[in-house]
């Protein structure tokens, strides 16, 4: 019996040890290559080439990140199934040695398939390949959630965790990645709980600060020294060298809460329960993030229209997939599989904008939308076609529905290419094309403009659109209250703010939160930036990658596509994050 | 008693999740080393469930999935995925083609049984 334990593990240790070793070694390999590939490319800043590697070089990075996964899980795998077997009894008793040591190894087995999981997480959000799923989160209900979660390891070392009473009594909410932050508080209270004493409690306070929200989590454990408040973050840096085995931890836990919240705007750190001069053992650790300020200490603050997007698709898949995005970009979302429901429900609701599929049971999208139309009550309703069929199909049908639907979408679609023509047309900009741009930079300002004088030179149709320039957030606030732009070139750093504060300030404005967006900023903008800078169709643009030539391209694009919907197709530009 | 197929091309995964559903659940179970031998032991053998695993050479197991739909025979027959690969696309992904459940590699060879039971509704 040992003999074959004894065999297995030694097997097992060597074979993750190489795997480990050749992981990271290949890690760093893509990261160097990537460090060269950066400098390169800030020598040759329009170099389209190193563009195209850097795009090659980002799918790589994905493709071995999963490769990695997989090819670590599968020898982990027949280790633990063997284990487990083996320690059930399954080939004959076990006596109670070799119990103990099969124990032993189910357990190390175990934390390695933990490391894996956390070593890639943190690659992955390091990269800013984890993008956040943000949603309206309730601070309170996150807590119980993790709580419960933890509830029978706290019951198995005797520990209480006591919720401060104002906590549930003060709906604190923000805006956030739910299953992100409840791995956050789940750690935490993991590490709470391992380091207290037997009997003890943990406790939880919550709170906020203006705009901030607090939550403090308080053990009494041993206490983290001073010197190491701050290293406790850094990658595989415990207390102590020991706490890994004995606690059963990776390392790495503390490391990806930070990133965590640092997606979110936020910040975590450590102090002892001492700092405030009294005698009492531990630690406490706090998060800080933005909050969203309840409704009754400002105006509301609507994320999305008030009414809702109807999708009718009689593909259950189709309706779950769409009806999710939509949600978690803050939208209302209602659902039906037929055409009659459809008409019924938009008559009696209070509905945006219709997303509908063509070919349907009972009433097909096309008879749908002719009896939307002839209806007053909801002929005024923006509809999008989501189909298979392109638009540009020429059949009778599809002719009909070009001049009645106000877009299109075609299925296979993406989010981004959904919420922007969503966005689009709930926009529904008709008038004369209106450009403001906010850029404080007046070299940089008058290149973008005159790129457009330019193209009035050469004859092209201009079709009256106008553009506009403003240097601060302030004149950018007064321009769009006095007369509404149809399109934003926005820079992200402005003299009297950042372009993030103009944006929040947008959302918050009925007119203006679903206007098409392009963000012209100096440097990459991440994943997370992204999420805080959406308003309507929203583009990101990098200077050092795009010349100010190329905005108006774009611009010009996203004004055609404005005006005729769904002949154009959506102007594409590279968006991904560096 | 229940009767399995397990579809892996990794020998020792296969033997394990053989022995744990045979010592730990009583259930019959066949096994194949490649999507084309798991539609062949399928037809004849007409199994309650097949466990597949998702990456396989030639035919890896959302392709074998898709060409048992077209087999009559087979269509009804629910399959549940086993993967290694736990990012969120892949996740999506295998759940958007309508196999009964999708477990993740490593998988607790005292509980495989049971987690199928559950996915495929026989508790």
């Amino acid at each position: 019996m040992n003999s074959i334990f004894l065999a297995i593990s030694a097997a097992f240790i060597a074979g993750f040890a190489a795997l480990l070793v050749a992981y990271r070694s290949a890690l760093r390999r893509a990261d160097k290559l990537a460090e060269a590939l950066a400098r390169a490319q800030k020598q040759t800043a329009q170099d389209q080439n190193a563009l195209q590697k850097r795009k090659q070089l980002d799918t790589l990075k994905d493709e071995f990140i999963s490769t990695v996964s997989h090819e670590l899980r599968t020898p982990l795998t027949s280790i633990r199934g063997a284990l487990g077997l083996l320690s059930a009894g399954v080939m004959g008793k076990v006596d109670d040695k070799a119990l103990n040591l099969l124990r032993i190894a189910s357990t190390n087995t175990d934390r390695l398939v933990r490391l894996i999981n956390d070593i890639l997480d943190l690659e992955r959000m390091d990269a800013g390949r984890a993008p956040l799923h943000l949603r309206r989160c309730s601070l309170s209900e996150l807590v119980l959630q993790s709580v419960e979660t933890m509830r029978s390891m706290a019951d198995a070392s005797e520990i209480r965790i006591e919720i401060v009473p104002e906590l549930q009594a003060d709906p604190i909410v923000f805006e956030g990645d739910a299953d992100r932050m409840l791995q956050v508080l789940v750690n935490l209270l993991s590490n709470a709980i391992k380091f207290s004493p037997r009997g003890s409690s943990v406790r939880v306070l919550g709170g906020y600060d203006g705009e901030n929200l607090l939550l403090r989590i308080e053990d009494r454990g041993r206490g983290v020294p001073t010197d190491k408040l701050e290293t406790i973050f850094d990658r595989f840096h415990q207390v102590e060298a020991s706490d890994a085995r004995q606690k059963g931890g990776t390392g790495l836990g503390l490391a990806i809460c930070r990133s965590i919240l640092a997606q979110h705007g936020g910040s975590i750190w450590a102090e002892r329960n001492d700092i405030h001069g009294n005698n009492q053992l531990g630690t406490s650790f706090v998060l800080r993030m933005p909050r969203l300020v309840a409704a009754s200490e400002v105006t509301p603050l609507p994320l999305a229209p008030q009414g809702a997007i109807l999708v009718v698709d009689d593909d259950a898949g189709v309706r779950q997939v769409v009806a999710e995005q939509l949600r978690r970009h803050g939208y209302t979302v209602l659902e039906t599989d037929r055409g009659e429901q459809a008409i019924s429900i938009a008559t009696h609701q209070q509905v945006e904008a219709i997303l509908l599929d063509l070919y349907m049971p009972g009433l097909t999208g096309l008879q749908t939308i002719e009896r939307l139309k002839q209806n007053p009550a909801t002929a005024n309703i923006p509809v999008v076609v989501l189909s298979v069929l392109s638009p540009a199909v020429q059949t009778s049908d599809s002719q009909q529905l070009l001049s009645t639907a106000q877009g299109w979408v075609q299925k296979p679609f993406n989010e981004s290419l959904l919420l922007a023509e969503l966005g689009r047309v709930l926009h529904s900009g008709t008038g004369p094309g209106r450009i403001l741009l906010v850029e404080d930079d007046e070299d940089l300002a008058s290149v973008v403009l005159s790129s457009f004088e330019i193209e009035k030179e050469h004859g092209r149709k201009k079709g009256g659109i106008g553009i506009h320039h403003v240097s601060n957030a302030a004149d950018a606030k007064l321009s769009c209250e006095s007369n509404p732009p149809d399109i934003l070139i926005l820079d992200l750093t402005l003299p009297d703010g950042s372009g993030f504060a103009l944006v929040d300030w947008l959302r918050r404005q009925p007119a203006l939160r679903t206007l098409p967006l392009v963000v012209y900023s100096g440097r990459e903008v991440t994943a997370a930036e992204m999420e805080q800078l959406r308003l309507g169709p929203t583009q990101f643009l990098t200077k050092a990658r795009v010349q100010p030539q190329d905005v108006e391209e774009l611009v010009l694009a996203m004004v055609r596509h404005l005006r005729h919907p769904v002949l154009e197709t959506w102007p594409s530009v590279e968006t991904r994050p560096a | 008693m229940r009767r399995i197929l397990i579809i892996d091309d990794e020998d020792d995964i296969r033997e394990v999740a053989a022995l744990s559903l045979e010592s730990i659940a009583g259930w019959q179970v066949y096994t194949a080393c490649s999507g084309a031998e798991g539609m062949r032991i399928a037809a004849t053998e007409l199994p309650d469930a097949i466990l597949m695993d998702v990456m396989m050479p030639a035919m890896d197991g959302p392709t074998t999935f898709k060409e048992m739909q077209k087999i009559p025979d087979l269509a009804g027959i629910p399959v549940v995925l086993l993967t290694a690969k736990v990012q969120g696309v892949d996740q999506r992904r295998f759940a958007g083609l309508g196999v009964a459940a999708v477990l993740f590699k490593p998988f607790d060879p005292l509980t495989l049984a049971e987690q199928m039971s559950d996915a495929l509704g026989w508790n």
